[in-house]
């Protein structure tokens, strides 16, 4: 038993060396396959934090009334935070919305003497609502409808981001459908070019296989080592895969911070899910490359 | 040793191969089956090494009845049997010394045990100093000298031989031919199925003729004559 699990593990590894070039060659299918789902897996991160960034952009803004006082205020941002669908709800009191309206415009000094002129603050307090999802936004909305809430509004800004939030949630689930598509698409074909890969590697042993069983070898004793070599296969496939892709992550990471303004960090989702990605692809090559294995010995072991 | 009892092989949907064949093959005897091509010559060895089953008849091989032999038996029987294949069958990525011991090593023969026959069995066939060769190193006629100690290394007591100089000069041959011979001269039966008319007649030994699937004619020292 043990001489027989030692010669099988001896054949797996004289084959896979001594038929350099075709492992070389069905090596690297399966690192361009693995490679191909890994920069898919990078797509989606991408594409998912970009629209993260942008929806960290869209609020909805509440300007009260100037009579309004604090406490009514208060009120209803008790009541948006209680709602589910919200995320934050932010309060400016008059005195810092004239300060920030101030501010923003310093440089515009026909506005600012006109604030002088009127002598009071002309403005209300505002609350500046989040939400979890750009979808949540016309509930909320819907929400503040309501009469006891809505007669203290003097006018919300939402309606100027209508627009965009409807496109981003559009956007958001056309990526996700495109990602689920593309996903199914990548991974049927990385599993047709393993199956053919390994097929193609044991037609090049056809007469080997015939010959191995002519002098009285088991099928079992005739598969075990290419069965082996699958699991060499998909181990090696994986391990070339991720040296290579950890460079390249740390090389574009760089360019896509600047391009997606939130804590956007390729290498540390990868560290984060390592076991779960990897851990899978492993499992899926390796069982790709038994069963390839298996179903293409089969055809010649018959004799 | 070797029954043949009304043998018969089709292949279909027409081509009968074998035709209510029955032979005998003593212990130790050396026979060539001899014929043209598409006699069933091929057909006969194939039966043997149970790379096919007959339609009709049975065949024992020492009292085993290998008729209906199943699948998880074969490799038993292929181990007690040596075959010399006309297009040599060698394992082009191992060696002459791992060609051989491979018989040895479906067998689970200990690495020890391996190492102590092979350099024996080699020397039988000349061909102890080219065991780290691999076969695309070799002539002809020494692929098939280590094809055969292949076939020898588990000491078989039958040598099926399937036209072992079909693809060499006549000097490499008569070379094989010689190496059949002693092997059978050590007891080993040998069954030498061959179409080489100069070839049957040196060896002077039983001759079996087969035309069109069946036995013509049955000779001890038999020459070949169609």
């Amino acid at each position: 038993m043990f001489t027989s699990a030692f010669r099988i593990i001896k054949f797996a590894w004289q084959d896979f060396f001594r038929n350099f070039w075709l492992s070389f060659v069905t090596l690297t299918i399966l690192v361009l396959a693995l490679f191909s789902i890994n920069l898919l897996i990078i797509f989606n991160f991408v594409a998912k934090s970009a629209i993260v960034s942008v929806e960290d952009k869209i609020n909805i803004n509440l300007y009260f009334k100037p009579a309004i006082s604090e406490d009514q205020v208060f009120n209803v941002q008790r009541y948006l935070q209680g709602l589910s669908q919200v995320k934050d709800v932010q309060y400016i009191s008059k005195e810092q919305a004239l300060e920030n309206f101030k501010t923003k415009h310093k440089d515009d000094p026909k506005i600012l003497a006109s604030l002088d002129e009127i002598a009071q603050n002309p403005l209300g307090a505002s609350l500046v609502i989040k939400a979890k999802s750009t979808s949540d936004y016309p509930l909320i909305l819907e929400n503040l409808s309501d009469p006891q809430y809505n007669n203290l509004i003097e006018s919300k800004d939402f309606d100027d981001h209508k627009l965009v939030i409807n496109r981003i949630s559009g956007i958001t689930q056309k990526v996700s459908t495109g990602v689920i598509v593309i996903a199914l698409i990548f991974t049927l074909i990385s599993i047709l070019i393993i199956f053919n890969a390994i097929r193609m590697a044991l037609y090049t042993h056809k007469e080997e296989i015939t010959a191995m069983k002519l002098v009285g070898a088991t099928n079992w004793f005739v598969r075990a080592p290419f069965l082996l070599q699958g699991v060499i296969f998909g181990i090696l496939s994986l391990l070339i895969t991720i040296l290579v892709l950890y460079p390249l992550m740390g090389f574009i990471q760089p360019y896509l911070s600047l391009l997606l303004e939130n804590n956007f960090n390729l290498v540390s989702y990868f560290n984060q899910n390592f076991v779960v990605i990897f851990g899978l692809e492993l499992l899926g090559a390796i069982l790709m490359n038994l069963i390839s294995s298996y179903w293409a010995i089969s055809k010649y072991i018959r004799v | 040793m070797i029954y043949f009892k009304k043998v018969s092989k089709i292949f279909y949907p027409q081509t009968v191969a074998l035709k209510d064949v029955n032979l005998h093959i003593r212990p130790k005897e050396f026979v060539s089956i001899v014929g043209q091509s598409g006699a069933g010559k091929s057909t006969l060895i194939k039966l043997l090494n149970a790379e096919e089953s007959p339609d009709k008849g049975q065949i024992t091989i020492g009292g085993w009845d290998i008729t209906d032999i199943n699948e998880k038996e074969v490799p038993l029987l292929r181990r007690q049997i040596g075959v010399v294949f006309q297009d040599f069958k060698l394992l082009p990525k191992k060696t002459v010394f791992e060609n051989v011991a491979f018989a040895l090593q479906v067998c689970g023969v200990s690495p020890r045990r391996i190492s102590q026959i092979i350099p024996q069995v080699l020397k039988i066939v000349r061909m102890k100093d080219k065991a780290d060769r691999y076969p695309h190193q070799l002539s002809g006629g020494e692929i098939q000298r280590a094809a055969i100690a292949r076939a020898l290394v588990h000491r078989p007591k039958i040598l099926l031989a399937d036209e072992p100089t079909g693809n060499l000069d006549s000097i490499n041959a008569q070379d094989i031919i010689d190496l059949l011979l002693k092997i059978n001269e050590f007891g080993t039966t040998v069954l030498l199925v061959t179409h080489n008319k100069d070839v049957v007649n040196r060896v002077k030994k039983r001759v079996v003729l087969l035309d069109e699937g069946q036995i013509v004619s049955d000779q001890e020292e038999g020459k070949y004559v169609l």
